[in-house]
This record gives C-alpha cells, structure tokens and sequence, in this order.
C-alpha cells in the first residue's frame, strides 16, 4: 500500500480522467435513475435527495482530511451519535439552550477528535485500532449517558429552521452541507494546512525531513474530522427529532465507503472535498434506486453492496485508464 | 523503510501482549475469588474460541497487507444456513457441514479474485460484501431459526477428558496457521507482499494467488468460526456475526500484527484473544454494569495499542 506515494506534485497536479471518475460514474447513475423513475429530476427530489445526504455528507468532508494524511477515522460514527445525543440533552426542550447545545457538541466532537490526533501523531499507533477503540469508548459514555432509552428533547425553533427551505425550494440542511463542502474545498486548497495535508500524505518520511509540522497537521487533521463528525450529528438530529440512543450506529462505514469512492485512497496524498462529496451522493443515489424500485430491505442491503463494489471497481478502471492510480 | 528480514519475526521474544494478560490474570486472581474455579477457566476459553479462529484467519490477510471486513456477517450467514438445514435434514449433518465448509471457503475465495480482477482496494470491497452477505442473510430471515445438532453443541460446548473439545479445535488450527504463516514458503511469501507489493511482484511471486488463498483461508476460518457460534446459541439466529470482523481486527492487531501487514505473530494473536476474554469475564464477574463494560473494554484497546506500539510507525 505504501508503493504508490512517489510523485506528490503529479498527484496534486494531475486533473485527468482520475479525478472524473467518480463524477462519470455521478452522471450514470443519474441517468439510470432518470430511467428509473421521471421523479428524479424533479427540483424536489433533489432537494430531499441533498437534505438526505447532510448528515453523511458533512462527517464525510472531515473524514477526507484524514485519509489525505494516510489515516482513517473509525470513531465518526460514535461522534455523530454523541452530538445528537448530547445536543439534544443540554437543549432539553428550551429554547434559551440552543446556542448552548450546539456549541457543546461541537467543542465535544472536536475534542474526541484532538485526542484522536494527539494519541495518533505523539503515540504513533495504527489510526485504524486507534479510532476503533476510541468509537467504542465514546459509544460507551453516550450510552451510560443516555441509560439505554432516548432522552433529551431539542429546542423549539431548532428543527424548524433546519428543516425550512430557503426561497421555498431550497432546504436550509442543503445549504448546509453545501457550505461545509465549500469550507473543506477552502481548507483543502486556500490553506497551508491543506496542502501540507497532501504533501504529508504522499510521502511523510519526506515532509519530515522537509521541515513540514506533520504532528501539528496530523492533530488539527483529527480535530476537523471531529468537528465535522459533530455537525454531522447535529444534521442527523434536525431530521430526525429524536436523539435515540446511537444514531450514528454504523455511519462510519458509509462515511469511509463514500470517501473512497471519492477517489481518497487509503494510501493518502490523492483525492479532494468535492470528490467525496460526488461519492456521497453515489451512495445515496444507489440506495435511493433501491428505493425507488420497492426492494424489501433485505435486497436493498445486498444491492447496496454490489452498487459500493461495482461503482468502486468503476471508478477504479478509468482511474487506471488514465494511467494515474493502482491498487496494490 | 523496514528491516530485510521478513522471516525475522517467528524468533522473537513473547509479544507484549503477555503481561497485561499476565497483569490482569493476576488482579483476577487476587480479587475476583470465582475467577479461579476451574469451569471459570474453561468457561474463558470456550467463549474465547469463535474469536480465536475469526482471528487467525484474519491473521492471513492481514499479513498480506489486505483486511477482510465481510468475515462477520460471513459468520452470520453460515450460521443460519447451517442451523436451517440441520433443521431441514437432520439425518445429513456430517454433508452440510462440509456443505458449509466449502460455502465459506467460496465466499473468501470470490473476495480475493474479485480485488484480483476488479484492482479494487480490499477494504472497500470486503466492506460491500459486508452488506451484500447482510442483505442475503436476512432474505432467508429476520429471526432465529433452526437447531443445531448434538455433534456441534459438543464442538462448542463438550468437554473430552476434561478439555474443552473448542480449545482443541483452537489448537489444532493455531498449529496449522503457525506453520503456514511462518514456517512455511507460502507464508514467506504472503510476507513479503505485505512488506512489499510491489517488490514482491517484481520478486516474481504470484500476488493473485496469495491474495486468492489468503481470503480462502478468511472465509474457511469463518465458516469454522459459524459452527462455533451455532453450537454455543443453539439456533440461527441472523445478527450472530455482527461486528466479529472488528474484534478479530482488533484481536490480531493488538497481537502484535501491524494492520499494514508483513509481519505476524500466531502466539501473539492467541494472546490477545485470550486478553480481549479474560478481560470480558472479569467484567462480568465483578458486575460492571454493561455499558461500562462497553467504555473500559474501548479504553484497553487504546492503552493495549498505546503500549504495544513498535515505535517505528509512520503516522498511518
């Protein structure tokens, strides 16, 4: 896996077919879809598509920093249940509490996030057990938090605005995904954070030995993952009402599957923001079909499977056509 | 980057993974009086064996420098079939066994030479197949169903002069895994493409077929790991694999095998299981409420990694 780091500037250069891929496999899809049922192009479903999408969307956009460093961030999905469940707890049903409540578990997910990026940068452990470990660890204070029932009930106003829609069309969730895309977009290219992050990634030994701060990247890298995790919650949370007990259960597996489809390697160094954000919105299109097309839950779960496969298999062939990526 | 010694680690000194087992064996010991009953002991290890087989064959892709995420609900899907047709013919046990045997086999199989085909990053298709085997499990169905046969509770849960019959299975599996993965040519091999892919194909070693009999033994070891599981429930019950795959992650993780492959260790991953069940029974035993249990269990992972770590890491 460590083979394929040894051009950085070509990777980060590069807007050949491999960047593409997974927007080519976005516009088949579409197509299929518009195939499937005209609904699919009407504005509304878009939209709700879009709004679906937010939770994921967002953690996603945290997530890709992380895996541009070479690393992954399992403990997303715990994050995301954490925030909702702990937003909705400090809020309590009042309204004076909603600032309080989202700032809470944002500072909460960032902070997970920094433990992340502080054990993995100063302890130089496997980022894989790391996050696992710690998404139990957190799985485990939301539960004794909650005591196994739902609890909390969110501020009057909060679900009403997130939910509302903008110029009667546009849902407020969109806008906000579309700007935390926008923001990792910035953070990816504007900054110096974002591009020691692909410098990093590529080849680390040598970012070492040129000066760059890996540890200090390495740690703001986990804490934006966890932010974003955090806000992905608080998305989670706006549409569904209730907290529940662990409603991020098993989202870190959509995150990363999106994210790679993205074009994010597991090797670091390649991929971007908007490409993971075109993954998301395979995924749930994909998923969205098996919908359309009234598959029992069962079969939606296997095609879910095969469509994460074949898109990345997809994707993975005209990458190779571009002569730009190999796996392994 | 790493050592050329790929064969250095089978002469290592015990992984680290030994005293915190020793440690908290010890703090059981002193605190928990039951703890140190006898059908305690054999009660550890009986539980400790579906985890201990789903580990060692992970051991193979993951020394490899590969990961089988769908190993889990590998476990589930076996499960119920095993139980549905143990149900359906119960004069044919010894045939569905082997029936099951070779399913799972075939599913491992149809993993490796599909990342061999499709040059697909093995995490991303293991985790479609994941959901694909999830989605087929509950197509056949959403509850428990079916029996088991006496033979398999015995495998599971008997005991022959004394010794649990899984921990003789464990045995017998551990000794195979050992000299396949280090001290034999094929396991040199799947080393070194853990090490290396690319020095490896370059060395003219066949990666498609390490890769192939890599997952065939991930899945092989899970239909064992299923029998396992419908021995010790009695039934087919569909969320029965659910999450296995991390825990055996975890288990050859913290048993000294770096996730990124190239290097192994069968004692140690047997360390670690036994680590991961010794600590589950003391937390049970001196009644942590489960959610606790959840939360301590998380922390031990970290600290275990924090203090096995090898100290040469790339920050990954």
């Amino acid at each position: 896996m460590s083979a394929m780091a040894e051009n950085p500037k070509q990777a980060n250069r590069l807007p050949s077919l491999e960047k593409a891929a997974v927007w080519i496999v976005l516009l088949v899809l579409l197509a299929l879809a518009g195939l499937a049922s005209d609904a699919f192009f009407k504005l509304n479903y878009l939209t709700n598509l879009l709004r679906q999408a937010a939770p994921v969307g967002i953690t996603a956009v945290g997530v890709t920093f992380v895996m541009l460093l070479r690393g992954v961030d399992l403990s997303v999905g715990a994050i995301v249940s954490m925030s909702a469940v702990m937003c909705a707890l400090v809020m309590g049903g009042k309204p004076e509490n909603l600032w309080i409540g989202i700032v809470a578990s944002c500072a909460c997910g960032a902070l997970v996030g920094l433990a992340n990026g502080l054990l993995i940068a100063y302890g130089k452990v496997s980022a894989f057990i790391l996050t696992l470990g710690m998404s139990i660890v957190v799985y485990g204070l939301v539960q004794m938090s909650t005591g196994g029932t739902a609890r909390g009930i969110v501020s009057p106003g909060f679900r009403e605005i997130l939910n509302g829609r903008i110029a009667g069309f546009m849902p407020v969730l969109v806008i906000c995904l579309l700007a935390a895309v926008v923001v990792g977009m910035i953070l990816q290219s504007r900054t110096v954070f974002g591009r020691s992050i692909y410098l990093i990634g590529a080849n680390p030994a040598a970012a070492r030995v040129a000066g760059l701060p890996v540890k200090r990247v390495t740690v703001i890298a986990y804490a934006v993952s966890g932010l974003f995790a955090a806000l992905g919650g608080l998305a989670l949370l706006a549409r569904t009402g209730v907290s529940g007990t662990n409603p991020g259960q098993g989202l870190e597996f959509d995150v990363l599957a999106a994210v790679v489809l993205g074009g994010t390697t597991f090797a670091g160094g390649r991929g971007s923001v908007g490409g993971t954000f075109a993954g998301v919105m395979v995924l749930l299109i994909a998923l969205n079909l098996a919908n359309v097309a009234g598959l029992p839950f069962a079969a939606q779960l296997t095609i879910k499977g095969l469509i994460i496969i074949a898109a990345s298999a997809a994707h993975s062939w005209i990458g190779s056509r571009s002569g730009g990526r190999q796996n392994d | 980057m790493r050592p050329l010694a790929i064969g250095s680690n089978t002469d290592q000194r015990p992984p680290r993974i030994y005293w915190a087992l020793i440690a908290l064996i010890v703090v059981g010991v002193v605190s928990v009086p039951q703890f140190r009953t006898l059908s305690n002991l054999a009660n550890v290890l009986d539980q400790s064996a579906t985890l201990a087989v789903l580990a060692l064959g992970q051991a193979f892709v993951i020394a490899g420098g590969l990961i089988d995420l769908s190993v889990g609900q590998l476990v589930g899907l076996i499960t119920v079939i095993a139980c549905m047709m143990f149900e359906a013919f119960p004069g044919m046990g010894l045939l569905i066994i082997v029936g099951c045997l070779t399913l799972a086999a075939v599913v491992g199989l149809i993993n490796g030479e599909l990342i061999n085909r499709l040059k697909m990053p093995p995490l991303i298709l293991t985790f479609g197949m994941l959901s694909v085997l999830q989605g087929f499990i509950f197509m056949l169905t959403d509850r428990s169903v079916g029996v088991t046969l006496p033979a398999i509770t015995f495998l599971s849960n008997g005991r022959l002069f004394g010794i649990p019959v899984s921990l003789l299975l464990v045995a017998a599996i551990s000794i195979a895994a050992y000299h396949a993965l280090q001290r034999s040519v094929f396991g040199w091999h799947l080393l070194a493409m853990g090490n290396s892919a690319d020095s490896a194909r370059k060395a003219g070693l066949s990666l498609f077929a390490l890769t192939r009999t890599a997952y065939l033994v991930s899945g092989l070891c899970a239909g064992i790991a299923a029998l396992l599981v419908a021995g010790r429930l009695g039934t087919g019950f569909p969320n029965a694999g659910n999450g296995f795959e991390l825990d055996a992650i975890v288990a050859v993780v913290l048993g000294g095998t770096p996730l990124k492959g190239g290097r192994v260790s069968v004692v140690g991953i047997l360390g670690a299981v036994l680590f991961l069940g010794v600590l589950s029974n003391l937390l049970n035993l001196l009644q942590v409420p489960a959610f606790t249990q959840i939360m301590v269990k998380g922390v031990i992972v970290i600290v275990a990694i924090l203090a096995d770590r090898p100290g040469r890491l790339a920050p990954a």
